[in-house]
């Protein structure tokens, strides 16, 4: 019981409220237990499934825009001549 | 299942390293064909995936803190290490542009009329609009420590409070500052003057802007309850992140404003 104190302590100062609206709850214990699952999926997609379209999204973007910038750079390089 | 014996934080593999420094080669490439073909996709395209990059990377670090617990007290040493160094590293990027300013403010060349401020520039009065956004950063400074205190004494509500007035202080400046650019008389092609002055002003209402983000999220981050009394140093961060924009303007402020004029 006494070695859960320095636990209790630290859960206290996190939840200490003193906000008179009852906007804001606090759901921090609830994403520590979602990314603690010992699910071994990596942190950058243990949100769900809005991380693994966002991911693919961004990797879409750029290595589709490397290879845009690849492919101007090669048009770059080849000026087309003057009639 | 292994567990670790050591207190510090061997991260999960990462895409946003990649993807941070693809993005990096689209910012660049899209400048040049930008600067040289009219042509803005490349940058927009740059621009979108280096804000995916930070957006998704920090979201990482912060689940990996304030979710997972990987943040023991020798991984926030090394953090606040790096966070040391990275201002530092800003401090010498600002040194580059104050060299600039004094080397060709203080000998001023036959071209420029032997004088500074040059022949036909009008500069800004530095008791206007400039002394102004002093005293806005410096308010923001002293609202910044009370939120700092607020937090470490557990006073939620005093803690988002001054988190909103440092925000809105920020943004107030950069909307004063804003106005100034129109105002000028002098543009930033108006010879060694106009470079200097809007090339050193310029980078610094970047970091503001850039310091007012970082607020913001922090703000978010208190809201949503990230934050404890002990433990709090992605705050810390952008306190002095903050101070550090507050002391550039200072310096920008005495050399460019006052003695410059």
């Amino acid at each position: 019981m006494l070695r859960s104190l320095p636990v209790l302590r630290q859960i206290a100062q996190r939840t200490i409220s003193t906000a008179s609206r009852r906007h804001f709850e606090n759901k921090v214990p609830e994403k520590q237990k979602l990314f603690q699952e010992d699910n071994g999926i990596p942190v950058h997609l243990k949100g769900g499934v809005g991380d693994a379209l966002l991911y693919r999204a961004t990797m879409i973007l750029t290595v589709g825009g490397t290879a845009y910038a690849i492919y101007q750079l090669a048009m770059a390089s080849f000026p087309k001549k003057q009639a | 299942m292994t567990h670790q014996t050591h207190a510090y934080h061997m991260v999960n593999p990462s895409p946003w390293p990649l993807t941070g420094a693809l993005s990096a080669l689209l910012m660049t490439s899209g400048l040049t064909m930008w600067f040289h073909f009219n042509s803005g996709t490349l940058l927009t395209l740059g621009l979108l995936t280096n804000s995916l990059t930070m957006y998704q990377w920090w979201r990482d670090v912060v689940r990996e803190s304030t979710f997972q617990g990987h943040h023991t007290a020798v991984v926030q040493t090394g953090l606040r290490y790096g966070m040391i160094l990275f201002i530092m590293s800003e401090v010498f990027f600002f040194a580059g542009f104050f060299w600039a300013f004094y080397h060709s403010s203080l000998a001023p060349t036959p071209n420029l009329g032997g004088y500074w401020p040059p022949a036909g520039i009008n500069p800004l009065n530095p008791m206007e609009v400039p002394l102004l956004n002093t005293l806005v950063l410096l308010a923001s400074g002293v609202s910044i420590t009370w939120a700092h205190h607020s937090l470490m004494e557990g006073n939620r509500k005093h803690s988002l409070q001054a988190l909103l007035i440092t925000i809105s202080l920020g943004i107030y400046f950069t909307l004063l500052q804003t106005s100034e650019y129109f105002e000028a008389s002098f543009t930033i092609s108006d010879g060694i003057y106009g470079s200097t002055f809007f090339v050193a002003t310029g980078f610094h209402g970047l970091h503001v802007m850039i310091g007012s983000t970082f607020l913001t999220i922090c703000f978010l981050r208190q809201l949503k309850f990230h934050f404890t009394s002990k433990h709090h140093f992605g705050f810390e961060a952008a306190a002095w992140y903050w101070h550090f924009v507050d002391v550039v303007w200072l310096f920008l402020y005495i050399s460019i404003y006052w003695w410059g004029s």
